[in-house]
């Protein structure tokens, strides 16, 4: 079965757990014989894909990286080296058209009986597909042909790019299923399964209303809400989205399917934990610092702890717009001896951070999984996670409390810290429990996902 | 001819609030007084009140034929004065009509047996001087918080001037041997009775467990089952936690049924009979040693106290309790000594077990928290509240 996967982000070069995800999941499917054509807006170099063909929105390969993580020394008999097709580097509108017109009629298979949803197919055709423009990213004449400087200064800017270069640069593929992963790759799935009728399974790793609570911004909920209707079928992380999907986008039960997101086990922590020169507790917070990711509890807790726990040291390892605010409340607490910001890290850094750490902390106001707390175990750390997270469904052995209440977190450190006790006995227990969630499973039920939407 | 003992635990702890590390130094109640009164009135509408009138409807109808034995910690007393006292009543009764039997153990449930020899000997006494009160009839046979039990526990009984111990019949211990012979103790010779945990746990853990044939399990199916035990056998020890009758088995299961028709159903077999504890150790003169020298009880498939002091926080908090001892009991505060005496209860300890699998979800049926992590921080803070309460 041929897969092709848009995603937003691959490891090394990531913002958040959503490009880790997708690094375990499509390593766990590939074992398994899964064929997948992976899509990004960019490659930075240094991506370990040997697994598939990793290629950016004008499907220029990953260069083939000396360290894949070990994946295709594992996985000798696994084809490893695909040479990229070139492709019509620039289509006219009519070009555009005929193709996809060649390609409806190609359409051996009707992938339903009942005609693809009006709403969807008139967004289409008027090109107006909710705030994205299509048209203007269809029939421009030069597609962007370079992609330039990290994204971010306009978001739908760079969702109207992917989305034409999608269109035009990877329709002709062969796939059986089309598989995007979350709401920045929607736009270009739903039109590439119009286009190609086939079959569009969409994978939610957060929603806006995780990222932004009650100020969600209208435009991207709203890609939100047509990806999730054009689909065939949509994969969420934990039951706490599936929950959300059904409250507030009104997504049927019957139509989504919970995958939890896995966790390969790692080895050589031991070296981490004997280098362990820090002659202080250190409690962990890793992540953005956004307001989906509870920094300002995180503060709060700690002010709880430090009373009791005088050698104690609070590192917020990340960045995000909420940053320099929590730096000045720190200050106007008096804390600052004891906390620590050593911003984004990543790579080695992150191991050495995660490893060094005597607890890792998530008081997210809103985590539809959580994967930073998988890796936190796998590097021996216990973890401490909000009950509003996905990955407190599948983790009996960490501690757990709602994000609000900063009183029982930091009860829960504070024992944590004064007994080590407590500390080994959950990480003895969360280490066999982290075994058992492994992305083969994961794997195992997204193949079942395909098999299901492709018959 | 082989006699069947019938004895049935009662028990509820003090469980525990969430004690919060920030509430210590202010006086906060270590117990959850609202959920205490709960599961007691729920225990004793659902099991004490209808189980102890088939049980004293049984004693009624067939005389000096049909007989049981209770024990009743200290705790579970106290809890029934305070919220079921018509539960306490109908115990009462039952212990009115002379036919059954009462055990003594340790007041307050505790694991004092293995920790400390002077608490152990306090609670006994106790024990056995509130049921004397409470219930008019002075134990004279024992059985150890949850079966606990090795040679030196026996001996410690003997020095007591029980007559009976009981203890389970664990195949660590009995190997090839059949748990319904007469054995004593090893070393103090006091007899010895076991539970034939097969059969007890029949009723226990499966009888509305599954589907099929054969289930649920009835009381003549039951009584088929004993008729196989070889004649020669001196008594069978059906040995349960008394809330498993319309508690832990609800009474749609048809348990209760079950109850009330186990005297019938077994006294119609020829030559079988109902025993107590205290009457079964004078049955036979002959009886074979049965070294013990490792502890056992009915807990778990370890069947050992594993499922008590088997992983380090348990370690931890039973070490740092018993540590406070001697300054409670120097202190003389009776509120103290009292939280402290609580606190031992074994099932503080018994919900913050780490076991996977089937003792797990024993583990966690029982327990008032959602993890044994968060059993162990609410213990923790409480001890750490009574410690500074203490200096």
């Amino acid at each position: 079965m041929k897969i092709l996967m848009l995603g937003w982000e691959y490891p090394p070069h990531i913002a958040g757990g959503l490009g880790t995800a997708c690094q375990g999941l499509t390593w766990a499917l590939a074992e398994q014989g899964v064929s997948i054509h992976f899509v990004v807006p960019q490659l930075f170099g240094g991506e370990q894909a040997g697994h598939m063909l990793l290629t950016d929105q004008l499907r220029r390969a990953a260069a083939p990286s000396a360290d894949d993580g070990g994946w295709s020394r594992r996985h000798a008999s696994f084809e490893t080296t695909r040479i990229p097709a070139l492709l019509q580097p620039y289509w006219s509108p009519s070009q555009y058209n005929s193709a996809a017109q060649a390609s409806r009629a190609a359409r051996v298979k009707p992938k339903s009986a009942v005609p693809r949803d009006d709403k969807v197919a008139k967004a289409l055709i008027d090109g107006e597909v909710y705030g994205v423009d299509l048209i203007s990213a269809l029939y421009r004449e030069d597609f962007y042909p370079e992609v330039s400087g990290p994204y971010g200064e306009d978001i739908f800017r760079e969702v109207e790019r992917f989305t034409g270069n999608v269109i035009t640069r990877i329709a002709s593929e062969e796939f059986d299923v089309i598989h995007a992963h979350d709401w920045m790759t929607f736009p270009a799935a739903v039109a590439l399964s119009q286009l190609t009728g086939k079959p569009l399974v969409v994978h939610v790793h957060s929603l806006e209303r995780d990222r932004s609570g009650l100020y969600v911004n209208q435009q991207i909920e709203q890609i939100e809400r047509f990806g999730l209707e054009a689909a065939d079928r949509v994969i969420v992380v934990s039951h706490y989205t599936k929950r959300m999907l059904e409250q507030h986008h009104g997504v049927p039960a019957e139509k989504v399917t919970v995958i939890h997101n896995g966790i390969y086990p790692r080895q050589a922590v031991q070296d981490y934990k004997i280098k362990k020169t820090w002659p202080r507790h250190v409690v962990l917070f890793l992540g953005r610092i956004t307001f989906q990711k509870g920094p300002g509890y995180f503060v709060d807790i700690a002010s709880r702890v430090i009373p009791h726990i005088p050698d104690v040291l609070f590192v917020m390892a990340g960045s995000g717009d909420m940053l320099a605010g929590i730096v000045e409340r720190v200050e106007e607490l008096h804390l600052q001896n004891h906390f620590l910001f050593p911003g984004f890290i990543q790579g080695e850094e992150l191991e050495e951070m995660f490893s060094i750490a005597d607890l890792y902390v998530m008081p997210s106001v809103s985590e539809p999984f959580g994967i930073a707390a998988l890796e936190a175990i796998s590097f021996e750390t216990p973890a401490i996670i909000s009950k509003q997270s996905g990955v407190a469904e599948v983790l009996d052995h960490a501690l757990k409390a709602d994000f609000w209440d900063v009183d029982r977190m930091a009860d829960m450190i504070i024992n944590a810290l004064l007994h080590e006790e407590l500390r080994h006995e959950l990480m003895c227990k969360a280490r066999e429990e982290v075994k058992r969630l492994h992305w083969d499973a994961a794997a195992q039920k997204t193949i079942a996902v395909y098999q299901d939407v492709a018959l | 001819m082989p006699a069947v003992s019938l004895y049935f635990q009662v028990h509820q702890p003090f469980r525990l609030r969430k004690f919060s590390f920030f509430e210590a130094g202010t006086g906060a109640n270590y117990f959850d007084e609202g959920l205490n009164e709960l599961v007691m009135k729920r225990a004793a509408e659902r099991c004490y009140l209808p189980a102890n009138e088939i049980i004293l409807e049984a004693l009624k109808r067939y005389g000096g034929d049909f007989k049981v034995a209770f024990s009743i910690t200290g705790t579970a007393l106290e809890q029934m004065q305070l919220y079921a006292p018509k539960a306490l009543d109908s115990f009462r009764k039952i212990a009115d009509t002379g036919q059954a039997e009462f055990l003594a153990e340790t007041h307050y449930h505790s694991l004092s047996a293995l920790y400390s020899h002077t608490e152990f000997v306090r609670q006994v006494q106790m024990h056995r001087e509130t049921v004397r009160d409470v219930l008019g009839q002075s134990p004279v046979s024992f059985r150890n918080t949850e079966l606990l039990y090795s040679d030196a526990i026996a001996q410690r009984a003997a020095e007591l001037g029980f007559k009976a111990i009981l203890a389970e019949g664990a195949d660590s211990v009995l190997g090839w041997r059949s748990p319904n012979a007469a054995f004593a103790a090893a070393g103090s010779g006091i007899p010895l009775l076991l539970r034939n945990y097969r059969l007890s746990d029949d009723i226990g853990f499966r009888f509305g467990h599954a589907e099929g044939p054969g289930r649920p399990l009835t009381a003549k199916e039951f009584a088929q089952r004993l008729s196989t035990i070889p004649a020669d056998a001196d008594t069978v020890g059906i040995f349960l936690d008394y809330e498993t009758f319309g508690e832990h088995q609800h009474a749609e299961s048809t348990i209760l049924h079950f109850l009330s028709e186990l005297p019938k159903a077994l006294l119609s077999m020829p030559s079988w009979s109902f025993t107590t504890p205290t009457e079964s150790a004078q049955r036979s003169n002959r009886r074979d040693p049965l070294p013990t020298p490792q502890v056992t009880s009915w807990a778990d498939a370890a069947r050992d106290a594993s499922a008590w002091n088997g992983n380090s926080m348990q370690q931890s908090c039973l070490s740092r309790l018993y540590a406070l001892e001697n300054r409670v009991l120097q202190l003389g505060d009776a509120q103290l000594l009292e939280a402290w005496a609580r606190l031992q209860a074994s099932d503080h300890v018994y919900y913050i077990s780490t076991k996977a699998g089937a003792d797990g979800s024993v583990h966690s049926y029982f327990s008032p928290f959602d993890s044994p992590y968060d059993a162990f921080i609410a213990f923790m803070n409480v001890v750490r509240d009574l410690e500074k309460r203490l200096e």
